[in-house]
């Protein structure tokens, strides 16, 4: 036996930790995408050795870890180190850092793939560095790596249910607190289930059409 | 297309000096101790067999190719080096000096989300800073000169190769340069495509604009350029103007170059 009618009294709870799971996912793909293009820029444009050196043991060490112990590490670790944050301070940190190297690589590879041609036009020219960069590269990057942007951003929806475990009151957390207080475990993990599915599906159309839109003129329309 | 009207405007031609100019790639040295005078106002056409170092040459010119050693001026003023054998020049020096230098690549190399329009718009408002609605005017007035007045809304792909080519043109005059530097501006192109191409850049040198062209076209070389220069293994083998070099060469390596290419071109008919 189902009983929705739990939902007359968990629903507004529920509904809060929806708006933070949302909240918490664009900050923090906001957050790891900006972290992640800087980190592609040092790493293209900064040739000194120990700071190439730096930044691959970054992203190594935080693609080689966890992100529940990364979190943990920054909610239950870092204040014996002086560094005190709340939950959604220490979420948000964490999902930006976790995300930045995946984003990084995207990037990098994204900017790699501009042909040299097309920059040369503009240095022949005589634009700056940053104009190049931003009216050139970019925009001619963003085309290429628009797929991998959209993927990566839609695996980090899912990650944010593991912001619960350092009590962010976020979908999952609500939930399960939903859980624990009625047993009705069928109820709120097919409600879960489904709003992800549904953010998921509205992130990926959005997607599509960005795509869509970043592309038009690659297609050949008469 | 000499009826058509003025590309440029009022050209103020600049000339080039090489002195002793070498490159090196590691231990493979590309350009071996290259002096040349760019005459203003005249077509100066590097020929040679690929590899020979006549497009490295080319972009040494603008410094999108380093030197290593040597001088190149364009005017009086030292390209690249802050004195010859000194340190880099500085970035916004190396830019300003370009600005008088415009040049056409071999792959057109337009940018590709931007229309016809604004990809010679942009640099003249990025690079000039000239309002968006005058760089817009000045744009169309450019396109509609190099005879793509009703393809100004294209982007590139929606173009065919001359026409791209007859708009990375227009991007680099409408920057109002004093020399202009050509690298293969044909060999990317269709057969039938050439023509156009070649047309726009006779009414340039007929304007009396400094152009520096690597190519393959000998017929150009023969009929445009005042002088003709002919490279081979990063060497200057010979110089002279067409009648010198094609009718009358001296040189044994120049003479198997030309009688090569006349082969495979009396073999296509």
């Amino acid at each position: 036996m189902m009983e929705f009618d739990l939902f007359r009294e968990y629903g507004p709870a529920l509904l809060r930790g929806l708006s933070v799971t949302i909240f918490c996912w664009i900050v923090g793909t906001a957050c790891a995408m900006a972290l992640g293009f800087v980190l592609a820029l040092v790493q293209r444009g900064v040739s000194a050795r120990p700071v190439q050196w730096i930044l691959r043991a970054y992203v190594e060490f935080i693609r080689g870890t966890p992100f529940l112990v990364q979190l943990f590490v920054l909610y239950y670790g870092a204040p014996m180190l002086g560094l005190r944050l709340d939950a959604m301070p220490a979420g948000l940190l964490g999902l930006t850092i976790y995300g930045s190297p995946y984003f990084a690589e995207i990037f990098r590879a994204g900017l790699n793939a501009v042909p040299v041609g097309q920059i040369e036009a503009a240095r022949a020219m005589g634009f700056a560095p940053a104009t190049i960069l931003r009216r050139i590269m970019i925009p001619v990057m963003l085309v290429s790596a628009l797929p991998a942007l959209v993927n990566f951003s839609i695996i980090l929806t899912k990650e944010t249910v593991i912001l619960s475990m350092i009590t962010v009151p976020e979908i999952m957390f609500e939930t399960q607190t939903m859980m624990a207080e009625t047993f009705a475990f069928a109820e709120s993990t097919l409600v879960l289930a489904l709003f992800f599915w549904v953010f998921v599906e509205t992130i990926s159309r959005i997607g599509r059409r960005l795509e869509r839109r970043a592309t038009h003129y690659l297609l050949d329309r008469s | 297309m000499t009826l058509a009207p003025s590309l440029t405007g009022t050209v103020n031609p600049a000339s080039a000096r090489l002195e002793n100019v070498c490159k090196f790639y590691g231990e493979f040295q590309a350009l071996k101790d290259i002096s040349l005078v760019i005459p203003p106002g005249k077509v100066t056409c590097l020929i040679g067999p690929s590899g020979s170092g006549k497009s490295t040459l080319l972009r040494c010119i603008n410094f999108l190719e380093e030197y290593d050693r040597g001088g190149i001026w364009i005017d009086d003023r030292l390209i690249g080096y802050e004195t010859v054998g000194g340190r880099r020049m500085g970035g916004r020096a190396l830019r300003e000096m370009r600005r008088d230098i415009g040049m056409v690549f071999q792959q057109f190399n337009l940018w590709p989300h931007m229309t016809a329009l604004q990809n010679v718009a942009e640099g003249l408002e990025r690079v000039k800073g000239i309002p968006r609605a005058r760089a817009h005017e000045i744009a169309s007035e450019a396109l509609a000169k190099v005879g793509l007045g009703d393809k100004t809304g294209n982007h590139p792909s929606r173009l065919s190769g001359g026409q791209q080519q007859r708009v990375a043109i227009a991007r680099a005059v409408a920057m109002q340069p004093r020399i202009m530097l050509f690298d293969e501006p044909t060999s990317a192109l269709d057969p039938e495509l050439v023509g156009e191409v070649l047309g726009v850049m006779k009414q340039l040198a007929a304007e009396g604009m400094t152009m520096v062209v690597v190519t393959h076209e000998m017929g150009f070389a023969a009929h445009v350029a005042d002088r003709v220069v002919f490279m081979e293994r990063g060497e200057l083998v010979a110089q002279g103007s067409p009648a010198e070099i094609f009718q009358n060469p001296g040189d044994r390596r120049l003479a198997a170059f030309l009688q090569g290419y006349l082969e495979r071109n009396s073999l296509e008919l």
